[in-house]
């Protein structure tokens, strides 16, 4: 396939990933629901699932109405509402992975209302990176394998997972590569097929995301041109649902040259232990790599991360994209804010999504105005 | 109802001057007398912690270090009508509308020392207890950069089913290192005795306080759960001293006086409701009237029982403090919730149930819904949502409510509800 090729069918699973999630279970895969980059999705790849990542979906809400409140993020609101639609039939089930209030909430609602044959809960603690944690965590994910061999009516045997961790490891040091390319060598690939790129390994078995991804970084012609200028720009926040956004700043004359999305450059940081015990190297990478608002290691440490991207990059423009009533993110844009203003000279612009009601041409219109204060400068 | 609007006769003046509940100044005393102290600590070396609501207290006051509470601060904020402009504040630095009302509220009077008291005293460091929210460790996060002061998170996981014992594991881990925290910050050893000395006051109070509410149980009740909201703040900032064990002494002989002599709270109380969330702090004079007006006593909730502990063991005084602090009320799931209520509803024997759907609140409201519909599938008993906050009264339709609560009381007798 030819580097277009794959970057258009990226493009179009990003999309609407959900035909293809149904597809998938007809050719005889077992599509088993993440939400949260924090999953240890190599103990689910095990034993034999195909770890499928919910991100909402742009559409009204007919059916979570009657079970969540509206002030409520849309991701969970429109992930519940497919759901009750018997939309995501396809799914063996869901893992819900504590982070924010509303996953602690939507794994019962999800639990009660639905009638998956698997349903899977990781209680993670917020604090990282302390000694403190980590046997909790270990024990933790220890708890969730067996919940998993538990379901498959069989053990998951280390080997296996190791194996998965060997395949998952092998995925973030391409998608490290894939990512590493805009700076190194400007002009080959723009932000909005890399960010496709990784995100299209959200909704198939690693293995093919990985000879994806390698066709597509042989294929590259890293000795071409640089293209022509564009502003710079990183995006900031929880998730992408639809390529939207990438893609109009891309039409404005933007690029997004890095990310600190969960649904991006958050989502491969950090590798597993290959030579540690498989549960133990599992925990030691969440407690490790870099975190989420939804957890703690320092009252500093976003902000340090941040800034650093925005260097290394060479971002001009932070854009923070957020989920409406999500806690975690809205506390920290202020201070994140603050910081990137005054210690970098780098403007940010603050987007609340809502996929329940979601506009492209008013998205447009935020996205021209920043981009012009930018240009000003 | 009696003499509305009108003068009120003599026998009235009398009437609703038995009723009245007593201790309610003795409470006023007591918070008058904290707050005072703790706003002349600041400054001195005296150290002063502001910490969550559900956080463990008793290692503060073993340690002699004065804990303030900006939820029952934002309470107070709320009750007088000053949020709003606090929340504002905070908004203007770029804190959004949809963040819980505590938060912007006091992070507004940190920046301001505006409210009724003029701001909290300064804090010299931060402890936060996820077991009611994860809203606390993002809104201290913001206070330890504020003040620039040491936080410390004690990590609660949530909890399914039993409390397994890897989160009780680090529970009792984090509760060895908040004793090794406090022995840096005030250069004191711990003592145990001193600690098992504080539990055992914290669980005494706790168990008065549960005895101050099962009180209720009675017909009519000596007090509504809107007098429980008042009374509540000692048990919630002072718990471990011998203030509040007194306290709450005299708050029960109170209450089993008025059931001697039968006196209610209400004139008349017809109907006997529950109530689910944190009160409607700006709202309260009004919705009590209201009830006052439908008869119908709000005689339990799910919100001040939170403070009521039991099984502190002197063997093991801080793993089995660990524990009372990781199974709290909002660190549980639904199906716990919902068996809570349930024997709530049955003990104080209600008509109905009225949930307070607090935009403020995730942990609280979401979920709501569910344990509505599951509250009347047990106990053949209605059930009401209303949407307000408990301190950001923007988002309050009164006219709208009043409503619908009116058109639910009316509605309570004789209704046999299918599901
Ligand atoms: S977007 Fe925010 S509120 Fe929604 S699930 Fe993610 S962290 Fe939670
Ligand atoms: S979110 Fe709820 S539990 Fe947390 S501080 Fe606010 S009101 Fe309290």
């Amino acid at each position: 396939m030819d580097v277009q090729t794959i970057v258009d069918e990226c493009l179009e699973l990003w999309r609407d990933p959900y035909p293809h999630l149904a597809r998938l279970r007809e050719e005889g895969e077992k599509p088993l629901a993440v939400f949260c980059s924090y999953t240890p999705e190599e103990i689910i790849h095990a034993a034999g699932f195909t770890p499928v990542r919910l991100m909402g979906a742009v559409r009204t809400i007919t059916y979570a109405d009657a079970h969540l409140q509206t002030y409520c993020c849309s991701l969970a609101r429109t992930d519940l509402d497919m759901a009750l639609a018997g939309e995501l039939d396809f799914l063996e089930g869901a893992v819900f992975v504590q982070t924010c209030d509303t996953m602690m909430r939507l794994s019962d609602i999800w639990r009660r209302n639905t009638d998956f044959p698997f349903h899977g809960d990781l209680v993670l603690p917020i604090r990282m990176g302390e000694d403190v944690s980590l046997p909790f965590l270990v024990e933790e994910v220890h708890r969730f394998r067996r919940s998993v061999e538990d379901y498959v009516g069989e053990a998951i045997w280390d080997d296996a997972l190791e194996e998965s961790i060997h395949v998952y490891n092998r995925n973030r040091r391409l998608a490290d590569r894939l990512y590493k390319l805009r700076t190194t060598s400007p002009g080959v690939l723009d932000g909005l097929s890399a960010t496709a790129c990784l995100a299209a390994g959200f909704w198939m078995r690693r293995e093919k995301h990985n000879e994806m991804l390698h066709e597509l970084l042989e294929g590259l012609d890293t000795g071409g041109q640089p293209g022509r200028e564009r502003t710079p720009l990183l995006v900031s926040g929880s998730v992408c649902t639809t390529p939207d956004l990438v893609e109009l700043l891309q039409e404005l004359g933007a690029d997004v040259v890095d990310d600190d999305l969960c649904s991006g450059h958050r989502y491969f940081d950090n590798y597993v232990d290959e030579a540690d015990t498989p549960e133990e190297a599992l925990a030691r990478r969440m407690w490790g790599r870099v975190n989420c608002p939804a957890k703690h290691q320092s009252i500093e440490d976003r902000v340090e991360h941040l800034v650093r991207q925005v260097q290394d990059s060479g971002a001009a423009g932070v854009i923070f994209y957020l989920q409406s009533f999500c806690e975690p993110h809205l506390f920290d844009v202020p201070y994140l804010r603050e910081r990137l203003q005054k210690e970098l000279d780098v403007p940010s612009l603050v987007l609340e999504s809502e996929l329940q009601s979601f506009s492209r041409g008013q998205l447009r219109t935020r996205l021209q105005a920043f981009l012009e204060t930018i240009s000003g400068v | 109802m009696s003499g509305n609007g009108k003068e009120l006769t003599e026998k009235e003046k009398a009437d609703k001057e038995r009723r009245k509940i007593k201790s309610a100044g003795a409470m006023r005393d007591l918070m008058t007398k904290y707050y005072m102290e703790a706003k002349g600590a600041e400054g001195t070396d005296r150290h002063i912690a502001w910490i969550t609501s559900g956080a463990p207290v008793e290692p503060l006051i073993a340690f002699d270090v004065i804990p303030v509470y900006p939820e029952n601060h934002g309470a107070m904020c709320g009750a007088a009508h000053m949020n709003v402009e606090l929340c504002e504040v905070a908004e203007g630095r770029g804190f959004s509308r949809d963040l819980c009302s505590y938060a912007r509220g006091d992070i507004g009077s940190a920046m301001t020392k505006g409210g009724p008291i003029g701001g909290l005293p300064r804090p010299t460091f931060l402890v936060a207890c996820n077991n009611i929210c994860n809203t606390v460790f993002k809104w201290y996060e913001e206070l330890a950069r504020f003040f620039d002061v040491p936080l410390f998170i004690y990590d609660t996981p949530f909890v399914r089913g039993e409390l397994p014992q890897h989160i009780a594991d680090y529970s009792l881990r984090q509760m060895e290192e908040y004793m090794a925290l406090l022995e840096k910050v005030t250069g004191r050893v711990y003592d145990e005795q001193r600690f098992i000395d504080v539990a055992a006051k914290s669980l005494i109070a706790g168990e008065l306080w549960s005895q101050v509410l099962a009180c209720n149980e009675h017909r009519p009740a000596p007090m509504t759960c809107f007098d429980a909201f008042i009374l509540m703040a000692p048990i919630v900032t002072l718990r471990g001293t011998q203030e509040v064990v007194d306290f709450y002494q005299g708050v029960l002989e109170e209450m089993k006086q008025r059931i001697e002599e039968d006196i209610g709270i209400l004139p008349t109380e017809k109907y006997r409701v529950l109530w689910d969330n944190i009160p409607v702090w700006y709202e309260m004079r009004n919705l009590g009237r209201l009830f006052m007006e439908l008869e119908t006593c709000l005689v339990a909730d799910t919100y001040t029982s939170a403070w009521t502990f039991s099984g502190v063991d002197a063997e093991r005084p801080l793993a089995s403090m660990a524990n009372i602090y990781a199974e709290v009320y909002l660190n549980i799931n639904l199906e716990r919730m919902a068996d809570k209520i349930e024997s709530l509803a049955t003990r104080f024997g209600v008509d109905g149930m009225i949930m307070h759907s607090n935009r403020s609140c995730k942990p609280y409201s979401l979920g709501q819904y569910d344990l509505a519909k599951e509250f009347t599938r047990r106990t053949g008993k209605p059930a009401l949502i209303i949407e307000a906050d408990h301190t950001d009264s923007r988002w309050y339709d009164r006219a709208q409510i009043e409503n619908r609560i009116r058109d639910f009381v009316e509605n309570l007798l004789g209704e046999s509800v299918s599901v």
